[in-house]
């Protein structure tokens, strides 16, 4: 079973007379427990990669499966319910709602389910992440690494099959920068999540599976001698 | 609810600017109820408290009790369970021996007749028992200091009555009434020392368990009017009661203008956050319901708010102030005001299901 699997998947926009092609037809795939980094310039269609593989937009051609699920050709409605259940999101650096805590964050998910609150799952992430001292403060008070702590803790909470990291550590330095990817690459193989992050920054990617290099809208794989176990 | 409380519970000024502004529309709504509701009881109380089913008046009086002159034997004419004969007068009275112009106090004279039904209950002193005795409101008492066995000059009138006891709830037409037998009633009216029989009354009130239309009255002159027709065609009723309800529709509309507005620039300043929300597959419909669900907490916790303290006003109010409270009216006010609030927030339901999620990633 693929976790992610794109089949000649492009996407094409149009800018007045002209056609853009953000995304050439791209055939690509993570297992569970592959952490991949996709690098590029930006204007390359990194994001666009993203957002598709996240169902926030459509692609023009092709087909995405998630869990072997054709996802991408869902209405707009069902999409979200498989992006909550399924896809875990963390973003640059706001996708913490600032008037939760740091538990809350994660309460929030059970209340939008209507699930029972898990206490001890809770307790268990954030000790992980060694954020559970901070557990009742507001992302307001936490600083840049913590609130990213906050936001894996976030994505993994409802135990979705793939996380998708878009510039995970684009308002940190690079120590910083580095914690937080290795947190990701441990948690990827410890909850056997399939991940990708996309970023531009190069010395993150030895902590990846493989590394894909995205130019013009061509995704291309990076030949890694020191890694194995990548398709 | 979970959101909504959080974020209120987070930014406690911002909301509580919110409440407040809630809390004073309402405050004022409330209070503005409670003064139309007082003052459209100085125009009925008194025919509320007659507890009848219709008035029997000449058809060409236009439903005015003053212009409306009947004969006192058509009492006997009208098919009806109860009747009672009224007179009434408009009058200024002041103590008897002040000479001063300003303890002049405009009264409504009632004349009836002891054994009908219209006799006030009496809460002082006691009933009329002789010509020229009068029952008062008490009122009179409590504004006027006017106390029983006080003797009250008529004005334009070489005539006094004095006051034997106390009644309540008796004001009509803004004036409070004396009530007073029908001799001293028609002396009064017509200036005469002589009790004629056929000195005319001004209507026969009618209490009858049957419907109007089988009411006979035995007289092509007369006609039979439901009381509540009656009451709105008081003169001045109908227009004091439009005023006010139009002052306090306008109100609610203004009130949910104000809170769909906060709320809308609330949700605006929202919009990067609620994006990623919706990215992470949190569906529209809940963060909708929790846009709802905070406009409601805020209008309930304002409403209720102002709800009270209109209530804590009422208590210290002085009697001289026409204020009621009525609590049929002032629940359906904050109701009103709490539906409309949550109309007023829609428009930010609307801005919520319109956001993308791919505007707040990218």
């Amino acid at each position: 079973m693929k976790s992610i699997e794109l089949k000649q998947v492009s996407k094409r926009f149009k800018d007045g007379s002209k056609t853009i092609e953000a995304l050439k037809s791209t055939d690509f795939s993570v297992d569970p427990g592959e952490f991949v980094a996709v690098i590029g310039p930006s204007g390359s269609g990194k994001s666009t990669f993203l957002t598709i593989i996240g169902g926030l937009q459509q692609p023009s051609e092709g087909n995405v499966f998630i869990n072997d699920n054709k996802f991408s050709e869902l209405k707009e409605k069902k999409r979200a319910q498989r992006r909550f259940k399924d896809i875990g999101f963390i973003l640059q650096a706001s996708n913490l709602v600032p008037f939760l805590t740091v538990q809350e964050q994660l309460k929030l998910v059970n209340k939008v389910e209507k699930s029972k609150i898990d206490k001890k799952r809770i307790q268990d992430l954030l000790q992980e992440l060694d954020i559970y001292d901070l557990a009742d403060k507001y992302p307001g008070e936490l600083s840049g690494g913590e609130r990213q702590r906050a936001a894996i803790a976030r994505a993994l909470y409802h135990d979705p099959a793939v996380i998708l990291a878009d510039e995970p550590t684009a308002s940190l330095d690079t120590s910083r920068a580095i914690e937080v990817v290795k947190i990701l690459a441990r948690e990827t193989k410890d909850k056997n999540k399939a991940t990708i992050m996309v970023t531009h920054d190069e010395r993150l990617t030895k902590y990846c599976d493989s590394v894909y290099v995205m130019e013009d809208g061509i995704l291309e794989k990076q030949s890694m001698n020191d890694k194995v176990g990548s398709i | 609810m979970f959101l909504a409380w959080k974020e209120i519970k987070f930014s406690k000024t911002r909301f509580a600017l919110i409440i407040g502004i809630v809390l004073l529309v309402s405050y004022l709504v409330s209070f503005l109820t409670g003064l139309a509701y007082g003052l459209s009881q100085e125009y009925r109380m008194a025919i509320d408290k007659w507890d009848a089913d219709s008035i029997v008046l000449t058809s060409e009086s236009n439903q005015n009790l003053n212009m409306s002159m009947i004969d006192p034997s058509e009492q006997s004419n009208i098919s009806a369970d109860e009747t009672a004969r009224i007179g009434v007068a408009s009058n200024i009275v002041r103590p008897e021996g002040s000479e001063d112009s300003d303890v002049n106090i405009d009264v409504s004279l009632f004349g009836i007749d002891p054994t009908e039904f219209l006799t006030p209950n009496i809460i002082e002193g006691e009933l009329f028992s002789a010509e020229n005795e009068v029952v008062a409101d008490i009122t009179l008492k409590e504004e006027e200091g006017i106390e029983i066995g006080d003797v009250l000059q008529l004005s334009g009138q070489d005539r006094t009555v004095e006051v034997s006891g106390f009644t309540d709830n008796a004001r009509y037409s803004v004036a409070p009434v004396l009530y007073a037998d029908i001799q001293t009633y028609q002396q009064i009216r017509f200036d005469s020392d002589e009790s004629i029989e056929d000195f005319p009354v001004n209507a026969i009130v009618v209490r009858d368990s049957q419907s109007l239309d089988s009411l006979n009255i035995g007289n092509d002159e007369l006609e039979a009017y439901p009381i509540n027709d009656f009451i709105s065609s008081l003169p001045g009723y109908n227009a004091q009661v439009l005023t006010f309800g139009l002052m306090i529709g306008f109100l609610v509309v203004i009130a949910a203008l104000v809170v769909g507005i906060f709320i809308y620039v609330l949700t605006l300043q929202k919009t990067s956050m609620l994006g990623v929300m919706k990215a992470q597959g949190i569906s529209t419909s809940y963060i909708a319901k929790s846009v709802l669900a905070q406009t409601f907490l805020l209008a309930v916790i304002g409403v209720m708010a102002g709800f009270g303290l209109t209530i804590l006003t009422g208590a210290f109010l002085p009697a001289a102030v026409p204020y009621q409270n009525n609590y049929l009216f002032l629940v359906a006010t904050s109701a009103a005001l709490i539906i409309f609030a949550l109309l007023g927030a829609i428009f930010s339901v609307r801005t919520v299901a319109k956001i993308d999620p791919l505007e707040a990633i990218e």
